[in-house]
């Protein structure tokens, strides 16, 4: 706020000094009423303070009502031998870390894990970097602003579908018998026979293409626009200094964008282990349980086969590391928001 | 790199494209092709990439089965009044903590919040349950789903709100606070109308993901209400399967997040990476 006295602005600069008479001429006469009356009154102080807290207190009661009362709930079903009968009866004891043991050294959990590690690896791995490809190809070799736009439009459109019909739809494509994909396969002269996309050691695969179909979008849109937020005149000078295509990408590109690809896969990994609908809508975890992740196990136990104490067991020890997941995850979130902030 | 070695290595990643995209659409054009057949075509051994009739009665034939256009209806209601509800609760809690960090806690509470979205619901699932089952005798309603789906969608919705609300140049409320307007008409007159176009965004969001959402959909209803992301795997439960139907009525359940999204598209960055990459 310029108060000038005297002549006004001159032209070499303003004259910013404010004498002390016009600073009690505003607190008298132009200040609104309700500021002047509340300005040092105990009242007002209690207002600033509690209205943001309330603000933020009430979803956050929500919150701890409707995500921790039920994780607290869990740890207390994981040390309870309790499944659908002993439920009913009411008669249910305390037995320690049974549960976890039980679960630690099933077949079934090591199965699962391992499962996940394969998930992992050839799933989100190659989401990110098919994504990061199609990404910087996109935006280097189509300059036409409505042909980029199509594409845009089509590469990211699967991520929308709802996650059922995507698994409905890609169980009907793989069907071994008269699936769309054993046929074009064979017209193109790939495979000479119909591959049994949901047998034991394949299946898993299966879910994997069809997740990698759905989920490449996500990194493609995240690099992509963090491409289009570098600055051009960058790119400008690297050429001007005759630097070639592969070195602008190797020396600018990747290096500047090297953040927002970390972040594409973490929320591509942290996606992992909560996977379940496309395994449940596709094989069910089968056959013979060959393709079943750790969340999959949590839910089929504790909402089809009601084994409460030993879903409450897995769900906890997802829970445990997404905790550890998370908590890096944000810690890298922070520095990059300050780097962000700081540039 | 000589100029013709670099455009041979530009059609190379030009073909990488095109095959990417071919794969991309095939899916999307068989279900479309699909829901066009008769059930003779669709059942046959060797599929036809080309229908031999074109049965456009398939899409009114998905009405004659009075569950499917109530299923989108339920879903309809679901997501839009849980959306509403992000959205309030998103406003609230952000404009606080973008505007009075140090009261609300700041970016610690800001974290932990957001902290929620990436929480596995499988933990969630069967506490939730029994607990619905006690309060309303039955979770089979649309009030435990429009509860439920505040897990995910509400620290979105805090998250996204704070950071357009810090796009707001704190001194236009100062201006007005001058100018004698109350906090309240400062913040509906003012504040609310310059996040707009922010708020239109998160809330397409929210009903997005409440429209797909089938994990906790799958467990709590069932009977009296169902939403489609449940209907369509139970479709393909029997003997028979007329995928034809099927892939119609997807086809349709497909539309309103394929339509908000290419609305969208701008602000959708900010939502599915939380915010954290510019837009």
């Amino acid at each position: 706020m310029a108060v000038s006295t005297g002549e006004g602005p001159t032209r070499g600069g303003t004259d910013y000094t404010v004498s002390a008479a016009t600073i009690r001429h505003w607190q008298d006469d132009e200040l609104p009423e309700w500021f002047k009356k509340k300005r040092g009154s105990t009242r007002s102080l209690i207002v600033n303070r509690w209205v943001p807290r309330v603000m933020v207190g009430v979803p956050i009661a929500v919150l701890l009502f409707i995500v921790a009362y039920p994780t607290v709930q869990m740890a207390y079903y994981a040390f309870h031998d309790i499944n659908m009968v002993s439920l009913f009866k009411g008669d249910y004891g305390l037995i320690g870390f049974t549960n976890f043991e039980r679960v630690l050294t099933s077949d079934r959990f090591h199965g699962s894990v391992i499962h996940l590690i394969q998930y992992l690896f050839f799933g989100a791995v190659l989401q990110v970097v098919i994504g990061t490809a199609l990404a910087l190809i996109l935006h280097h070799c189509v300059r036409n602003n409505a042909a980029r736009l199509v594409i845009l439009v089509i590469l990211v459109m699967p991520m929308m579908l709802p996650p059922s019909i995507v698994g409905v739809l890609w169980r009907f494509l793989f069907n071994p018998s008269n699936g769309a994909i054993n046929q074009a396969l064979l017209d193109i002269g790939l495979i000479q026979a119909h591959i049994e996309w949901f047998q034991i050691g394949v299946s898993l695969w299966t879910i994997t293409i069809a997740d990698i179909w759905e989920w490449t979008s996500l990194p493609f849109l995240i690099v992509f626009s963090g491409r289009l937020g570098l600055p051009p005149s960058i790119y400008e000078a690297a050429r001007v200094d005759g630097a070639s295509p592969f070195l602008t990408l190797r020396r600018i590109t990747l290096p500047m964008l090297k953040e927002v690809i970390a972040i594409a896969f973490i929320i591509r990994f942290m996606d992992a282990y909560k996977f379940v609908d496309k395994v449940y809508v596709m094989t069910s975890g089968g056959p013979a349980q060959s393709s079943e992740l750790p969340a999959y196990i949590a839910y089929q136990r504790g909402v089809r086969e009601f084994e409460i104490g030993e879903a409450a067991a897995y769900a906890w020890i997802i829970f445990l590391f997404a905790i550890i997941l998370i908590t890096l995850f944000l810690r890298y979130l922070k520095r990059v928001l300050r780097a962000q902030a700081i540039a | 790199m000589s100029v013709k070695h670099y455009k041979l290595v530009r059609l190379l990643l030009l073909i990488f494209l095109g095959v990417w995209l071919v794969l991309i659409m095939f899916p999307f054009y068989f279900q479309i092709i699909t829901s066009l057949k008769d059930v003779a075509e669709v059942n046959r051994i060797e599929p036809t990439f080309w229908p031999e009739v074109f049965v456009l009665e398939n899409y009114s034939a998905i009405w004659n089965e009075p569950g499917n256009f109530k299923s989108l209806v339920d879903s309809f209601i679901i997501a839009t009044c849980n959306t509403i509800l992000s959205l309030f609760f998103g406003t609230l809690a952000g404009y606080a903590l973008a505007r009075f960090p140090r009261q609300s806690g700041g970016e610690n509470v800001a974290m932990w919040i957001l902290s929620n979205r990436m929480f596995p619901p499988v933990a969630v699932l069967l506490p939730m349950f029994f607990l619905f089952e006690e309060l309303f005798g039955t979770t089979d309603t649309h009030m435990a789903l429009i509860i439920l789906y505040l897990v995910f969608n509400m620290p979105l919705a805090v998250w996204l709100m704070m950071v357009f609300f810090r796009d707001v140049p704190r001194e236009l409320e100062e201006a007005a606070y001058v100018d004698g307007h109350k906090p309240f008409k400062v913040f509906f007159t003012i504040t609310l109308p310059l996040v707009g176009p922010g708020m239109v965004a998160v809330a397409m969001l929210c009903w997005i993901f409440s429209w797909n959402e089938y994990l906790f959909a799958n467990m709590f209803i069932g009977t009296d209400v169902k939403t489609f992301p449940v209907v369509i795997p139970s479709f393909t439960s029997g003997s028979q399967t007329l995928w034809n139907l099927v892939m119609a009525f997807s086809l349709v359940a497909m539309i309103p997040p394929v339509v908000l999204f290419i609305i969208l598209r701008r602000y959708m960055v900010r939502g599915l990476s939380l915010g954290v990459v510019k837009g």
